[in-house]
């Protein structure tokens, strides 16, 4: 009985979605880029944009922690963020969701070796609009053990985090954590995959502002750069995240009322 | 350079049709109902024990003891890695996927039809845990769509048992106090709450204090907890709801705060009576002239009420334990008909050699029978089933030697180890006997001083195991448990530390430290079959029915506490090789019939 189900249920979903795609020719030449976009960038028609802009170093001073911005304010109607190392064991290093957030983010990331980034910003009309970097970086990130595992307890600082919102305009905020996790990418010899893969942003009331999924990639004690949207009031932002191992970690960051700006 | 995309599409897309559709043909729900009529359903294994009494019995019999001559190995699975010790897990089966949990806290799902893996969950385990006994897992439970295990950081988990993902994860005590957890959790039905999902825990060598907790498996949230050691407070809904005993009843002065009682190796439950069954461990510390007093409930058995976690009973088989009969062997239900008489009864085979049966409703004592040879510590029973000790065979008191550094060394049978240890034993449907995994062995064992120290060993005792019989330490034996008669035995030169299993197609099913698979006559003992499984076999086999054939699996890996404690029995061990890997048999096709 199965089989012929399936097969119906499979023809059904080729008939919608198998649309051909044109794949526009990657200026960083990268040799993964047509599984990165296969991968990570699904559906709708990819264009290399300028309106995304991605700082990232020309090289990697320290291979561990790679500084990455994107800034997206330039589009409209923005769904989706995420960001691929193609040259990395585990690729995808993050995804974000700015339901009332600005189209930016800053974050640090783990290289396993010199590679193109590429970012890819989904609009709500299923375009990825993308835009990258190159960095030259020495090898191993993602395989050597975190410098948390130098410490026998490690785990009693887990989640510790440090965390500033501030207002940037009248109508958004600045918010800049960083949280002590070990992130690790279950690649170093013995340790198992262990890394916070979920963070979400509300208001006071609850309303989701922005949501980040996080991949293991994203370096050791993960620090993060978002712009949530706020009114000109002193307002609460609450930040939840979650790890793979099911543990949670939650606070409050208050942000001023524009009245200082 | 730009390229059409036309076929990679498709197989994209073919790809997410088959997966989304097969995740909602066959989502997992796994019903309370079908967990509590577990034993008689072939078709899958949804408890630890085969059924929440425990009784590792199947009613499958396809398997004879005429055709298991051409039972044969499908497919075996390598847990991996570097992290091999004791593999002590009894696998779960549902739809066609196995959920079997490892060494250093584990766990994969496998599709059983090809042997390949679904996933793999490691536990993130801190540096410092303190297992006292390597670091292995018994296997978990299953409810709805999720799994659980402990792990040796005492926490329990919660998996989504399609991808393996952690749901909820929950504290059960502090691992650098000694707190650790490697039993099977227990799922039980209540009225007041729905299912609720029952752990005990382990480090009665570390001066815990023994615990049940009943959790709400959708959230981990904390129903209700009862300690095992008088004076200790209960809890329900987050309220303190009763104390254990009374404070000093059975104690003296502090000595109870660190009085250790583990529930280390989980429970079992009877839909009849509405109660779970667990065993506690040995009191803390070791030397037992530091603790004036029966202390409660310390090796015993506690029957406890799964709406309230009050205690309905507790029958305590080494009252003022002081030679680790560390009594937390499992309770197993079962009808007994004796005098022409149906009596609802239980049976435990206690670390302290004797076999009880015990009335189940209320704990009452109805006889205790000797299953291991030359027992020296006590010399018999009162009609109230407690011990009548032989005070030549208690460890000496160290305050009284010349120096009080070392009281009088004496030689105590069964040893620490047990009678039997934690390996389950089977109750057969079809012939009314136990089967138990047993050894023969005794120790030389002397008291020393000793203070409480938070995550530090607190004993108080030396000693060190001997075998009885040049020959054989291992001992499987038929016992009837009417009359107290051992039927067979099986000897076997290693220490057994296997569960076993049984089936209405006769058979006998456990494992050796040699690595053979074994499967014996139910009615004589007579071996019908083995299996060389390449190390040893320290795990409880399992049988269930899949597209019409009778399966067998045994986890194997050897380890436990055998090679960690053995004292002189390390010679008939020492050259045995670690593993971790499950093998799968069935009969090939066309020849069941043979």
């Amino acid at each position: 009985m199965l089989r012929p189900l399936t097969f119906l249920a499979s023809l059904c979903l080729i008939a919608t979605s198998a649309v051909a795609r044109e794949l526009p020719e990657d200026p960083f030449e990268s040799v993964m880029w047509q599984s990165m976009a296969d991968r990570f960038m699904p559906g709708g028609d990819i264009v290399f944009d300028n309106k995304v802009i991605v700082m990232a170093p020309l090289s990697a001073e320290n291979q561990f922690h790679v500084p990455i911005t994107v800034d997206a304010t330039a589009l409209d109607n923005v769904e989706e963020i995420i960001a691929v190392a193609d040259l990395n064991p585990i690729p995808l290093v993050l995804s974000i969701r700015p339901q009332a957030a600005l189209s930016y983010v800053g974050f640090r990331l783990k290289l396993q070796q010199t590679s193109p980034i590429h970012v890819g910003v989904r609009t709500s009309d299923g375009v990825w609009h993308v835009a990258g970097a190159i960095v030259d970086a020495a090898g191993g990130g993602c395989t050597a053990p975190a410098a948390a595992h130098g410490n026998s307890n490690w785990m009693q600082t887990l989640g510790q985090t440090r965390a500033y919102a501030g207002r940037e305009t009248l109508s958004n905020a600045r918010l800049t954590l960083r949280m002590r996790h070990p992130m690790d990418t279950g690649l170093a010899a013995g340790i198992p995959v262990f890394y916070m893969n979920e963070l979400v942003i509300r208001d006071d009331a609850g309303q989701v502002l922005a949501e980040v999924d996080m991949y293991e990639p994203v370096s050791e004690n993960p620090t993060l750069t978002l712009k949530p949207l706020v009114g000109s009031d002193e307002s609460v932002l609450r930040v939840s995240t979650r790890d793979t191992e099911g543990n949670v970690f939650e606070f409050p960051l208050t942000v001023p009322s524009s009245a200082g700006l | 350079m730009s390229r059409k995309h036309t076929l990679l599409a498709f197989a994209g897309s073919l790809a997410l049709g088959v997966a989304g559709f097969s995740t909602s043909a066959t989502a997992l729900d796994v019903s309370i109902d079908e967990i509590m009529n577990d034993q008689a359903s072939g078709g899958d294994i949804l408890s630890y024990g085969l059924g929440p009494r425990g009784q590792r019995y199947s009613p499958l019999d396809t398997l004879t003891k005429d055709n298991i001559k051409n039972l044969y190995p499908v497919w075996s699975f390598s847990f991996g890695g570097e992290k091999q010790r004791g593999q002590e897990s009894q696998p779960l089966i549902k739809d066609g996927v196995m959920y079997v949990t490892g060494s250093y806290s584990r766990m994969w799902a496998i599709d059983i039809a090809s042997g390949e893996e679904l996933w793999q969950y490691d536990a993130r385990l801190p540096e410092g845990i303190l297992p006292c006994c390597d670091v292995v897992n018994r296997g978990a439970a299953i409810l709805g769509d999720k799994v659980f295990f402990g792990t040796l950081d005492a926490k329990i988990v919660a998996l989504d048992a399609k991808t393996g993902k952690v749901i909820w994860r929950k504290k059960i005590g502090d691992f650098e106090a000694g707190y650790s957890y490697t039993a099977a959790p227990l799922i039980v039905p209540t009225e007041a709450h729905g299912p609720l999902i029952l752990t005990g825990n382990s480090g009665g060598e570390f001066g815990i204090v023994g615990k049940v907790e009943a959790r709400h498996p959708d959230t981990g949230e904390l129903i209700w907890s009862r300690p095992t050691i008088e004076g200790h407070m209960g809890t329900l809904n987050g309220q303190e709801s009763s104390m254990t005993g009374t404070v000093n009843e059975s104690w003296p002065g502090d000595m109870w705060k660190n009085g250790g009682g583990a529930t280390w190796l989980g429970g079992t439950y009877d839909q009849g009576t509405k109660l779970a069954y667990f065993g506690t461990g040995n009191p803390a510390p070791w030397n037992s002239y530091l603790r004036p007093g029966d202390n409660k409930w310390t090796s015993s058995r506690v029957a406890i009420d799964v709406e309230t976690g009050e205690i309905a009973w507790g029958f305590q088989s080494t009252p003022h334990d002081g030679w680790d009969y560390d009594g937390v062997n499992e309770f197993i239900s079962f009808d007994m008909e004796k005098d022409g008489e149906t009596i609802q009864a239980g049976a435990t085979a206690d670390r302290n050699g004797f076999f009880y049966v015990l009335d189940r409703t209320n704990g009452d004592f109805i006889s205790a029978s000797p299953f291991v040879q030359n027992i020296s510590w006590a010399k018999g029973m009162d009609e109230n089933g407690r011990p009548l000790y032989d005070p030549e065979n208690r460890p000496g008191n160290p305050t009284e030697s010349a120096d009080g550094k070392k009281g009088k060394s004496i030689f105590a049978v069964p040893s620490f180890l047990g009678g039997k240890n934690w390996m389950p034993m089977a109750y057969s449907q079809k012939t009314n006997n136990f089967y138990i995994p047993s050894n023969e062995w005794g120790m030389d064992i002397w008291n020393e001083p000793v203070t409480y120290k938070k995550g530090a060993a607190y004993l108080g005792a030396g000693f060190t195991i001997k075998p009885i019989f040049d020959d054989y330490i291992g001992s499987l034996k038929a016992m009837d448990p009417a009359t107290g008669e051992v039927k067979w035995e099986y000897k076997n030169k290693a220490p057994l530390w296997g569960g076993v299993l049984t089936t209405a197609g006769g058979l006998v099913f456990t494992g050796t430290p040699e690595g053979y698979l074994k499967a014996f006559d139910d009615e004589t003992g007579e071996e019908l079959w083995k299996f060389q499984t390449g190390t040893g076999i320290v795990s409880s086999p399992i049988t269930w029915e899949q597209d019409g054939e009778q399966y067998i699996a045994i986890v194997t890996g050897w380890g436990g506490a055998v090679p960690l404690w053995g004292g002189e029995v390390a010679k008939v061990v020492s050259y045995l090789n670690q593993g971790g890997s499950v093998w799968v048999f069935k009969i090939p096709e066309g020849l069941a019939s043979r």
